[in-house]
């Protein structure tokens, strides 16, 4: 080969090597390639196995190939040492070793009682070269590491290999090293991705878990409080039929979220009574001014048993706001109108009617007229008068009311 | 005098490397591709050591085994192969063998344990 035809081999090797993604396919192409183009008995070559520490003949071409799979190279194998060992004699270069440089050295005497030791790491080299048929012996390197190494048989023609075939194999080598690399950082990286990508995956699902579960908790709450307050038996669920009904007939957006969020509000929005003594709970004379101040003080406690939940930010505000009236008179805030979200001034008018038709301990429910009586006279005061108007126009004429003492109202479509 | 070893494995490159390699090592080495020609060798030349490639066509490594320990009760086999299964090593070992080597293998290794077993064989 000339110059030029190196330097053509050499740069079409390197495209090859970026293109290709598996790494022992191009090992195998250099090795077809040194053989068929250089002329050798054979061209075998090695590569490191990280998990055993070993080297392991990954491909053999020519006449005189090594076969793949019988033998390996140990850490302490005299080659690999050499190449390895960061104290190397300066005599022979580490990037290459020939058989007729180590041959040189070894009928050197004053070579070799200049350096102490190095004839028997010298002939060690020339056993393991002798046995691997190899004239030349080729090591690549990446970021100093020893990944691979190319064994080479003589030269087809017999003669010598020049400088410029021994940097060529070099350059081959160490290519072929920092391909190896760049591929295992590749698949590393593919696979950490995965595994992370994994992890945050489980991460959600159990923060979603988590999430479920607290909601179930706080459901429970909620139940607990209505429980202990015998007028709302069954209040949940009626609370939140009448509420649903009454979001359809303003035409609000009840997509997903939206009703999602209406739902959790009309169920959980007395929750923050669980903290509050029966004695003022179920008391049926005026409360003091005292008892009166932790009475409103549910809707702040309802609202910080929310809080834990990610999805519920916009719930506990509406929870902490469904005491506020549309004129302004309500608590917390005294807010007004529309700015108090719909959903509280919806629970604020369910919850009142559901209440007033009841029965309580100390009152006996009172007919639904009467109830939708109240709920018109309050319009623009307590309540807002869309909401009222919705409310009673969707309960005249999907609900057949019927007053019962120990049930409270009963919902019945009339289309069912 | 020199000592016969026999390499028995279905793949030429292999026999051809470790006969070259021992050969270098002052061995008088026969190699056979299967089970058949093995049984002949030892028969004919009683070879000290024989190293024996489990997975081959016919007759496989294990039955081998038996019937060299059979004809030639003294001879060393050293079972060499890829096949590394508990119940292949154990089966080896009940039937005699008298070591067990994976591939890849390490020649110096291969070289020692073949000398220890020659060793073993002049006590």
């Amino acid at each position: 080969m000339t110059s030029f035809e190196y330097h053509e081999a050499l740069k079409n090797a390197a495209k090859s090597m970026v293109r290709v993604k598996n790494p022992r396919r191009l090992l195998k192409m250099i090795a077809r390639f040194i053989e068929r183009e250089v002329g050798l008995t054979h061209s075998s070559i090695l590569i490191f196995d990280p998990p055993n520490r070993r080297y392991l003949f990954v491909d053999s071409k020519g006449d005189r190939r090594i076969p793949v799979g019988l033998v390996r190279l140990d850490a302490d194998n005299p080659l690999i040492r050499w190449f390895s060992e960061a104290s190397r004699s300066v005599a022979l270069s580490r990037d290459f070793i020939t058989a007729n440089q180590v041959e040189r050295l070894l009928s050197n005497e004053t070579f070799l009682e200049q350096n102490r030791g190095i004839e028997e790491r010298l002939c060690a080299i020339r056993e393991q070269m002798r046995i691997f048929k190899a004239a030349v012996c080729v090591p690549g390197f990446f970021k100093g590491e020893l990944l691979g190494l190319l064994l080479l048989g003589r030269k087809q023609d017999q003669t010598d290999f020049s400088l410029e075939e021994l940097t060529f194999f070099q350059t081959l080598a160490n290519d072929a090293s920092m391909t190896i690399k760049m591929a295992e950082y590749h698949d590393d990286l593919v696979r950490r991705n995965r595994e992370l990508e994994e992890q945050i995956e489980e991460v959600t699902r159990l923060r979603k878990k988590e999430q479920e579960t607290y909601y179930q908790i706080i459901l429970s709450l909620a139940r607990e409080v209505h429980a202990r307050d015998a007028y709302t038996s069954g209040h949940m669920e009626e609370v939140e039929k009448l509420g649903l009904m009454t979001a359809e007939a303003m035409n609000l957006n009840l997509e997903g979220k939206r009703r999602d969020i209406l739902v959790a509000a009309l169920h959980l929005h007395d929750v923050g009574k669980i903290g509050i003594p029966d004695s003022i709970l179920k008391k049926e004379e005026k409360l003091t001014e005292e008892e009166w101040l932790i009475m409103r003080d549910h809707v702040f406690k309802g609202a910080r048993i929310l809080e834990p939940l990610d999805d519920f930010k916009e719930v506990a505000r509406i929870i902490m706001l469904h005491h506020e009236n549309f004129d302004g008179s309500g608590y917390p805030y005294g807010l007004k109108g529309e700015e108090i979200p719909i959903e509280a001034r919806i629970i604020n008018v369910v919850d009142t009617f559901h209440a007033i038709v009841s029965s309580r301990c100390y009152r006996r429910g009172r007919p639904f007229e009467q109830a939708v009586k109240e709920l018109e006279r309050c319009a623009g005061k307590q309540f807002d008068p869309a909401v009222v108007r919705a409310f009673i126009e969707t309960i005249s004429r999907r609900i057949q009311p019927r007053y019962d003492e120990s049930t409270g109202l009963e919902l019945k479509s009339r289309t069912a | 005098m020199i000592t016969k070893l026999l390499v028995v494995d279905d793949e030429v490159e292999i026999c051809d490397f470790l006969k070259t390699f021992f050969e270098e090592r002052n061995y008088k080495v026969f190699t056979a591709l299967n089970g058949e020609t093995a049984l002949r060798v030892v028969e004919k030349e009683k070879p000290a050591v024989v190293l024996l490639d489990i997975k081959m066509p016919g007759l496989d490594g294990i039955e081998v085994l038996k019937r060299i320990k059979a004809l030639h009760p003294t001879a060393k086999v050293i079972m060499v192969t890829a096949i590394e299964t508990r119940d292949k090593i154990e089966e080896a070992t009940r039937l005699g063998a008298d070591n067990y080597i994976t591939k890849p293998l390490s020649l110096e290794y291969l070289e020692t344990d073949v000398r220890d077993k020659l060793e073993s064989l002049a006590r």
